[in-house]
């Protein structure tokens, strides 16, 4: 008796191995990147246990705050955020509404500084771009997702693409070559062609970032930025557990968020099932914002007694 | 032995979780079993950069040189081809046989010498054939701002003889005329159509003033003429193709959204009427049609995630139009951007 338990827990052990050996690369990844706030990229060094303030519940709404920088060579680990697109799920309703916040929207940082949003994320790490956004749009902010441009590539190629009907020739004489391991001040040039089409993560980037060519500038790219952020969410139907260790991979140090793996594996059959008519995307444009020239710098002036009432309609109760 | 059998267990276990990912793979269109559908003549689709022929003898490759991305084939009456070469910053347009031998290189738009001059190169897409096969119209984003002067590259239409030289200024050819002055920082103009009466229709991208660009189906009579458009802003039609008769347009419509309808209309002057969906919802593109025919060819992604095929509708500018069918195997990913050229032999 005493040698046949054995036996069985000597197969339920190296069954278990198996499995652990499976998932070795998202724990690693796990614990290195989610339930904490970012310390490597300049934010507070004051770790945040993974469940503290988490309402694990599958159908409360939460806010989802994502950001996106340009990671490559240049900037030297010292981020602006390029992309920043607050995000509610209401997995009850199966809706959800995105708000893509200007990166050049004139704002009072965490600091206490005046200065454009993207660089809140530049002087505070996500806690203080969080901050900032809570503090200016009067939300509360549940979660944060970070990506850099690499693992954005990894992770829509991973994914096998997205397919996606891209508005109009999306054309950039200046896009930077700062993926390529040259030189990262060069330029390339870069186009992509209207019409449904599989896009791969390289293009898909292209598609998101080039922004020199065109009559709304960074207001057309968030538009496309929210465009494969949806068609992404086709994929995630076909995705499993069993994906997460080569995404965990894939993302290595280019994802930083402070959900808990369990809030993350939690999302994706929710993202699955949203409908198309139930997402609204958000876009700041005037007369929300208005262009100016401030301190020296081009910025978009926040018209606060617009923006606030259009934030507490989209994020009832954050 | 039964530590052996216990390893054995855990390895199986590991692989079996290994089975449950998600497969993302796509197969070439000769290996698949393709066409699903025999359609008479023969049919060149662009997959990964190289041309397909579908026949009902089967499918080959087109073995043009290596090198950039071979897309947007248009058959000439002769039996040739046209077909657009693409590298990373330029694209070029050739003459090539049916069997995959480049009789021609007509334009030559890499003309940077570093990547501080990197916008002199040009982009050259979207060849059509005049209806009485000596003229080709193109889409070019010359002329441009000098580098460093502008961020603003657009396409423009242009048309050129057939048997002309490529241009010294790398965009387009020798004695090429301009049809068109894009609005801009849309995308400009493109996916021009002759027509035969000398007319040209084409995709024109306008920016609305209230925070997007649209596209829009337009005509110009002449090469002087002004724009007439055909459709609304609000619609967001592109794409145009026209049958054999001159007068029945396939275009793709988003009424700019992230679906698409692949729509038929008639040409009757300088209007477009009785405009109706032949396939709703759809992540249509690319429609042309069979040489003397009224069937349709477009390219479309079965499910929001899937492959993009090429896709069929016999009579589709009828009043009883056949139902789509998928040519192409589904396990097929076809360039959606590049539309099919269906020659009659």
């Amino acid at each position: 008796m005493a040698r046949g338990s054995l036996v069985a827990a000597g197969f339920v052990f190296s069954i278990f191995a198996g499995v652990l050996s499976y998932f070795m690369p998202a724990i690693a990844v796990a614990l290195h990147d989610t339930g904490q706030v970012n310390t490597s990229l300049g934010g507070s060094s004051q770790l945040r246990p993974v469940s503290a303030n988490e309402n694990l519940s599958s159908t409360a709404p939460f806010t989802l705050l994502l950001l996106g920088s340009d990671s490559d060579a240049k900037f030297r680990g010292a981020y602006l955020t390029q992309s920043m697109i607050l995000t509610r799920v209401d997995p009850a309703t199966k809706h959800v509404t995105m708000l893509s916040i200007p990166r050049d929207l004139w704002v009072r940082l965490c600091n206490g500084n005046n200065g454009k949003i993207d660089q809140a994320f530049l002087h505070g790490g996500a806690q203080c771009a969080i901050q900032t956004v809570e503090s200016n749009l009067k939300v509360h902010v549940d979660y944060y997702a970070w990506i850099g441009l690499q693992g954005l590539v990894s992770v829509l190629n991973d994914v096998g693409g997205v397919n996606v009907i891209a508005n109009n020739p999306v054309m950039d004489d200046y896009y930077p070559a700062d993926l390529s391991g040259g030189n990262p001040f060069d330029y390339q040039r870069i186009l992509v062609l209207p019409g449904a089409q599989h896009m791969d993560g390289t293009l898909a980037l292209e598609y998101v970032r080039a922004r020199h060519d065109d009559a709304y500038g960074d207001f057309a790219r968030s538009q496309r930025q929210q465009q494969i952020l949806i068609a992404l969410r086709a994929k995630t139907k076909h995705l499993s557990i069993a994906d997460i260790p080569n995404l965990a991979t894939s993302l290595g140090a280019d994802f930083q968020t402070n959900m808990s793996i369990v809030r993350v594996s939690g999302l994706l059959p929710i993202a699955g099932a949203v409908p198309l008519a139930s997402i609204t995307q958000v876009v700041l444009l005037a007369p929300y914002t208005s262009s100016e020239y401030v301190n020296g710098q081009d910025a978009l002036r926040p018209d606060w007694s617009l923006i606030r009432p259009e934030v507490a309609k989209y994020f009832p109760g954050a | 032995m039964l530590i052996a059998m216990m390893a054995l267990c855990g390895f199986a276990a590991n692989r079996s979780l290994a089975v449950l990912q998600t497969r993302n793979s796509a197969g070439s269109l000769v290996d698949a079993t393709s066409p699903q559908v025999r359609l008479p003549g023969t049919i060149f689709v662009s997959q990964d950069g190289a041309i397909y022929a579908i026949a009902a003898s089967g499918v080959r490759r087109l073995y043009l040189p290596a090198g950039g991305a071979w897309i947007q084939p248009r058959a000439l009456p002769d039996g040739t081809l046209l077909a657009v070469r693409r590298f990373s910053q330029y694209s070029d347009l050739y003459h090539v046989s049916a069997a995959g031998r480049v009789l021609g290189q007509m334009t030559a738009a890499n003309q940077s010498t570093s990547n501080q001059t990197l916008q002199l190169n040009h982009w050259i897409l979207w060849p059509a054939v005049s209806p009485d096969g000596n003229s080709v119209y193109f889409a070019t984003d010359s002329p441009k701002p000098a580098p460093g002067q502008s961020y603003e590259v657009d396409f423009s239409l242009w048309s050129a003889p057939l048997n002309g030289t490529a241009a010294t200024d790398g965009g387009g050819i020798s004695g090429s005329a301009r049809w068109s002055v894009p609005d801009m920082y849309t995308g400009g103009d493109i996916e021009p159509v002759p027509l035969p009466d000398g007319s040209l229709l084409y995709s024109s991208y306008a920016n609305t003033g209230k925070g997007t660009v649209v596209s829009i189906v337009g005509l110009q009579t002449s090469r002087t003429a002004a724009m007439v458009s055909l459709t609304t802003p609000a619609q967001d039609c592109g794409a145009p193709a026209v049958a054999a008769d001159g007068i029945t347009v396939a275009m793709v419509c988003t009424n700019r959204g992230q679906t698409a309808a692949l729509e038929v209309a008639t040409l009757q002057g300088t209007a477009l009427v009785g405009a109706h969906v032949v396939v709703a919802n759809c992540l249509c593109n690319s429609p042309s049609w069979s040489p003397s025919g009224g069937n349709l060819l477009y390219m479309n992604a079965s499910n929001p995630d899937g492959n993009f095929g090429l896709w069929y509708i016999a009579k589709a500018g009828s009043t009883h139009p056949g139902v789509p069918q998928r040519v192409t195997d589904a396990s097929v990913n076809l360039d959606a951007t590049s539309s099919a050229a269906w020659m009659s032999h």
